[in-house]
């Protein structure tokens, strides 16, 4: 199992997402991807996303406005 | 900027004292949860468009005037061109267009919609405060400051066109009953398009 | 849906940071002052309305992060029409809110005329083409139209100050072009008014039966899970 870090700090809708589609494009199954932002529509709007995609999801807060995005590739 | 690490093999005794922690967080986090849900949680996209258009309703019951945008972007900056010396009162524009609420001996800055874009701004950050998740976001590179100012510039200008932005020609124009806002709509989509291209191609780098 | 792996990861990186600093005195401060603010302008008696209304749209808008752009991005580009059908939703409630406004306002004007006089009634043509192309591309390329972009300066986007300053810009190059617009296209061009042609019940319920078709469309579409070729 692999651990992909993604930096979107800084970056407005939609890249954060996108980034995320390209990246899990490249990884195995069972990998987990790690996006972080600071952007407060990318918690609804990537976390819906890969929900719809079928990947297990979840975020919490770590900074004020900052957030760590856990994505494991499910299929 | 992306790293890629092995997770090293956890022990068994680890995950169970992990877990256990685990179960006490939970037992003290209730109290933050129902924090989390009043302050913090995002609403559904459902209730925040429902409540958007009751409150548009309320605006047009209550003001006789509906929800737009643009407009108090135009006389903000009509304002300010008129305080530089400027004259732009005289600009065919607000001769045309009485419907802008320009009375007579009336200043650009008395336009309504000036104070209603400050109140989204002061709104927004209010509730981004009550959730405590404000911070301040830098501009990240050049190329972003380039494509923020073209986009902003083309809205802007598209905005004389179609009268209003997506809220003045779209959002209050549908339920207005006036054909331009479906045009608008249908042709927002080919916009979009090109605009995703253009993102892609060069801002997904 | 999370997962053993998520779960481990979340606890792991949760513990090594702090506690987070509680902005809510900052809340109760800007509370504070704009309720202030409301009192003066009623005092004043200057759009106090305008100014309650505001802060309720921008709470709105970035509570459920909210997002005209993306309701016209994302079914192009990742095949989600979440915010579409929300703002579909919204179309039906405001059709039907508008039309009682109309009708409740018979007794004082004395004629169905509310809507045309004070709503978003203009021309439609070639010029709502260009405008429409236009705006869709800035939005997508500068990452939020008009309201997005107010309510993120409100979360601190220093970014969409600069899509302000654009858009200022370039609302008061297109308003002093206007005339070459107005003569040209504008002028010519008809204002479709849907009550002209119909009775204005028909008119209501023809196009939230147009809207609600549509919310099936775009429900059909998200389902379909088409994602744009990178």
């Amino acid at each position: 199992m692999a651990e992909v870090r993604l930096d979107c700090m800084y970056e407005a809708c939609p890249i954060p997402l996108l980034k995320a589609h390209k990246k899990l494009q490249q990884m195995e199954i069972g990998d987990v991807l790690i996006l972080e932002t600071d952007h407060n529509c990318s918690i609804k709007n990537v976390v819906d996303w890969v929900k719809k995609q079928g990947h297990n999801v979840d975020y919490i807060e770590l900074n004020e406005g900052e957030w760590e995005i856990y994505i494991e590739k499910a299929k | 900027m992306s790293g890629k690490f092995i997770l090293k093999k956890q022990n068994k005794s680890i995950y169970l004292f992990r877990y256990k922690r685990f179960v006490t967080q939970r037992k003290g986090g209730e109290v933050l949860k129902n924090h989390d849900r009043i302050l913090k949680k995002p609403w559904p996209y459902m209730v925040g468009g429902s409540i958007l258009a009751i409150l548009n309703i309320i605006l047009f019951i209550l003001t006789d005037k509906v929800w737009r945008v643009t407009s108090g972007v135009v006389h903000l900056g009509a304002y300010v061109l008129e305080k530089i010396g400027l004259r732009p009162s005289e600009w065919y524009y607000f001769s045309q267009n009485t419907g802008e609420g320009l009375g007579t001996g009336e200043m650009f800055i008395y336009n309504p919609y000036i104070i209603m874009n400050a109140a989204i701004i002061v709104g927004a950050l209010l509730s981004t405060l009550w959730a405590s998740e404000f911070k301040w976001k830098r501009i990240k590179s050049g190329k972003q400051f380039v494509f923020a100012l073209l986009g902003g510039f083309l809205m802007g200008y598209a905005t004389r066109l179609s009268f209003g932005c997506n809220i003045g020609g779209y959002f209050s124009a549908i339920p207005s009953f006036s054909l331009h806002g479906w045009v608008f709509a249908l042709f927002m989509f080919v916009g979009a398009w090109v605009g995703s291209k253009i993102l892609i191609k060069y801002l997904l780098t | 849906m999370t997962s053993k792996a998520i779960e481990e990861l979340k606890r792991r990186r949760q513990g090594e940071f702090k506690k987070k600093n509680s902005q809510i005195p900052y809340a109760v401060i800007v509370t504070a002052i704009s309720l202030i603010i409301y009192t003066i302008c009623i005092k004043l008696n200057h759009h106090s309305t305008f100014w309650m209304i505001g802060l309720l749209f921008g709470i709105t808008l970035q509570r459920s992060r909210f997002c005209f752009a993306a309701s016209f991005r994302d079914p192009i580009l990742v095949g989600s029409t979440a915010i579409l059908k929300a703002i579909l939703i919204a179309l039906i409630v405001s059709t039907i809110g508008f039309t009682i406004v109309e009708y409740a306002s018979i007794g004082d004007a004395g004629e169905l005329d509310k809507i045309r006089t004070l709503g978003q009634v203009y021309p439609v043509g070639l010029h709502t083409v260009i405008g429409a192309i236009m705006f869709g591309i800035g939005m997508v390329i500068a990452g939020g139209c008009a309201s997005g972009f107010l309510m993120r300066i409100g979360e601190g986007f220093l970014l969409q100050v600069v899509v302000l300053f654009g858009f200022l810009m370039g609302a008061l190059v297109g308003t002093w072009q206007f005339e070459f617009w107005d003569k040209i296209l504008i002028s010519k061009a008809p204002t479709v008014f849907f009550p002209d042609y119909v009775d204005f019940p028909i008119a209501t319920i023809v196009q939230v039966i147009v809207l609600v078709a549509l919310y099936y469309v775009a429900d059909w579409y998200d389902k379909k899970n088409n994602i744009m070729v990178m």
